[in-house]
């Protein structure tokens, strides 16, 4: 009776996980097919199986920039987990650890933040990028991105959870603040800094309203945005915006199958606080 | 001692100084800054300058069609969506659960996969599912003889969001309803079964209540994260049919960067944090209450 329990909950499990990995096998799959069995559907696999979707969109480089977007996307997303990483830890050290008047009260106000939707600062937020004069420049999308409270937040609470005594003892042996972070908090925080580092890049990688807003040069786009161009210029063509998808998809599931125990953990741990 | 404590003191600030300066300049200035634009008439098309005209942008809103149509749409968006993924997430949790200790990776792999995709790939994928004439689905069902208007008939094209959004954000509350239910210790089960009680009592009487925190939690987040919807409706159905899918979110990007009418446009952002906020004070004091 258990044995038979057991069977139909795996059986319900692997229903549902089919029913949820088909559309993304369905991507890459009518990506290798000829438009003709797309618009023809004539089952999940290729017949005729081809690359000449991947050769049309990568030949011609200026009608689809799709290589340049690529290199958008991937500099984008790095110099966002970077500043992220490096300023929300600093500042969440400094929180955390050193004795500042008025921490307290500025912890509040910066988590306090976290409630508000960014939506409502997009029109703000724009209006302040142009008088930067950064509109239509990577920057606008990597310079704010560092004002995010939730890596502060998620260090902090982290680096609270460090056995002080090993700091204590790297002080009392003449080492400076700027060493106990280097030396000390960094290396030990690793689990934290990796978990929020693949998170910011993911959620870098595919963001779509701020690319949408802030950049307006079709050589400018991040992939998301210039994937999305496909579909009103290439309505037709689906065998075209499909590839162009898989060039979207293709790192951040190649980084989710690498990291996915840390992206899985990390999306648990900020749902309940231990 | 207090040179060291000063030199300190000063150390601490400038660690803190790169990170306040950005979070002042586009979280507190923008806050502010959008908070005054939503008093202003600010038509950027019509080269007029700003004008201030107080609660005008906040009484258009509340006195204009478009902007009740979007405000109902985004609740017919929510009040779909949120039973629909916490339930289903529950669901598939529970069975998760139920798997021997250490096994089950690849289900919850597989089910949280879709989170990871950009809305754009999504949108273009389910867009095409959903096409009446060359959509996937349809293929599927002509055998059937069956033709759905999945988005090009008011009654259908809200569902059909919801669809595309059950699978591409089940992932996340599943996880935490996962790591939820593995805190509650197994020994309660196991007294209760020799009790003689049932699987359902079991759930009703055990499951349920122990599960309440995380489970309001994941509720409350998922509501306020379904009232910023966007990129799905953007994607798969711009908006239409007839407007019945164009929520709040897209009619404030609409006013704001197609129109330019930027006072306006805040206005209305504003009026979406208002109705977030009631959801968010909800959920800070669910937070408190578990500590």
């Amino acid at each position: 009776m258990k044995k038979i329990r057991l069977r139909l909950i795996q059986f319900f499990l692997l229903a549902a996980a089919v029913v949820f990995l088909t559309p993304i096998a369905l991507i890459f799959l009518t990506s290798l097919k000829p438009d003709s069995e797309i618009i023809h559907f004539s089952g999940i696999f290729p017949r005729q199986w081809t690359l000449d979707n991947f050769r049309e969109i990568f030949d011609t480089p200026e009608e689809i920039p799709i290589f340049r977007w690529l290199l958008n996307s991937v500099f984008i997303s790095s110099a966002v987990t970077f500043l992220i990483l490096l300023v929300n830890s600093m500042a969440a050290y400094a929180l955390a650890r050193l004795e500042l008047p008025g921490r307290r009260g500025l912890f509040v106000v910066i988590i306090a933040t976290l409630m508000i939707p960014g939506q409502i600062l997009m029109i703000p937020v724009y209006l302040i990028i142009n008088k930067l004069g950064l509109l239509n420049t990577p920057w606008a999308l990597i310079i704010p991105a560092g004002a995010g409270a939730f890596g502060v937040f998620l260090l902090h609470q982290f680096f609270l959870g460090i056995p002080r005594n090993l700091e204590d003892a790297a002080i009392v042996d003449g080492c400076s603040i700027f060493g106990v972070y280097r030396h000390i908090v960094l290396p030990l925080s690793k689990p934290a800094l990796s978990t929020l580092g693949i998170f910011t890049f993911l959620g870098s990688w595919n963001d779509f309203l701020s690319p949408l807003i802030f950049l307006d040069s079709v050589d400018k786009f991040t992939l998301p945005v210039g994937v999305a161009l496909f579909q009103t210029s290439y309505a037709a063509e689906y065998g075209l915006t499909l590839a162009a998808c898989v060039v979207c998809t293709a790192p951040a599931l190649l980084a989710f199958v690498f990291f996915q125990r840390h992206i899985i953990k990390g999306i648990a741990l900020t749902g309940l606080k231990e | 001692m207090t040179r060291a404590r000063y030199s300190n003191i000063f150390y601490g600030y400038l660690f803190l100084l790169p990170y306040l300066v950005l979070f002042c300049a586009f979280i507190l200035l923008p806050l502010i800054y959008g908070l005054g634009l939503s008093l202003f008439q600010w038509e950027v098309l019509s080269n007029a300058p700003p004008r201030f005209i107080g609660l005008g942008n906040y009484r258009e809103a509340l006195g204009e069609t478009y902007f009740w149509m979007a405000l109902g749409a985004t609740l017919r968006f929510v009040a779909m969506i949120v039973p629909s993924v916490v339930c289903g997430a529950l669901l598939i949790a529970l069975a998760l659960n139920a798997l021997p200790e250490k096994s089950g990776g690849f289900f919850k792999a597989a089910i949280f996969a879709p989170t990871i995709i950009s809305i754009s790939v999504a949108g273009i994928l389910w867009r095409w599912f959903f096409s009446a004439e060359f959509g996937l689905f349809n293929a599927w069902l002509a055998p059937l003889g069956v033709k759905v208007p999945w988005i090009t008939e008011n009654r259908w094209a809200m569902k059909s969001v919801v669809l595309m959004t059950v699978w591409w954000t089940l992932g996340g509350p599943m996880v935490v309803l996962l790591a939820g239910l593995k805190q509650i210790p197994e020994q309660y089960y196991e007294a209760a079964s020799i009790d003689g009680a049932g699987a359902i009592r079991r759930f009703f009487h055990i499951t349920l209540p122990l599960l309440k925190p995380v489970l309001l939690f994941v509720i409350v987040m998922n509501i306020i994260g379904s009232f910023q919807v966007f990129g799905q409706t953007f994607m798969i159905t711009r908006g239409g049919p007839e407007l019945s899918t164009r929520v709040l979110v897209q009619y404030i990007y609409e006013t704001a960067f197609a129109s330019y009418r930027l006072g306006y446009g805040s206005a209305m952002s504003w009026l979406l944090f208002i109705v977030i906020a009631v959801f968010s004070i909800l959920q800070f004091r669910l937070v408190r209450e578990r500590e």
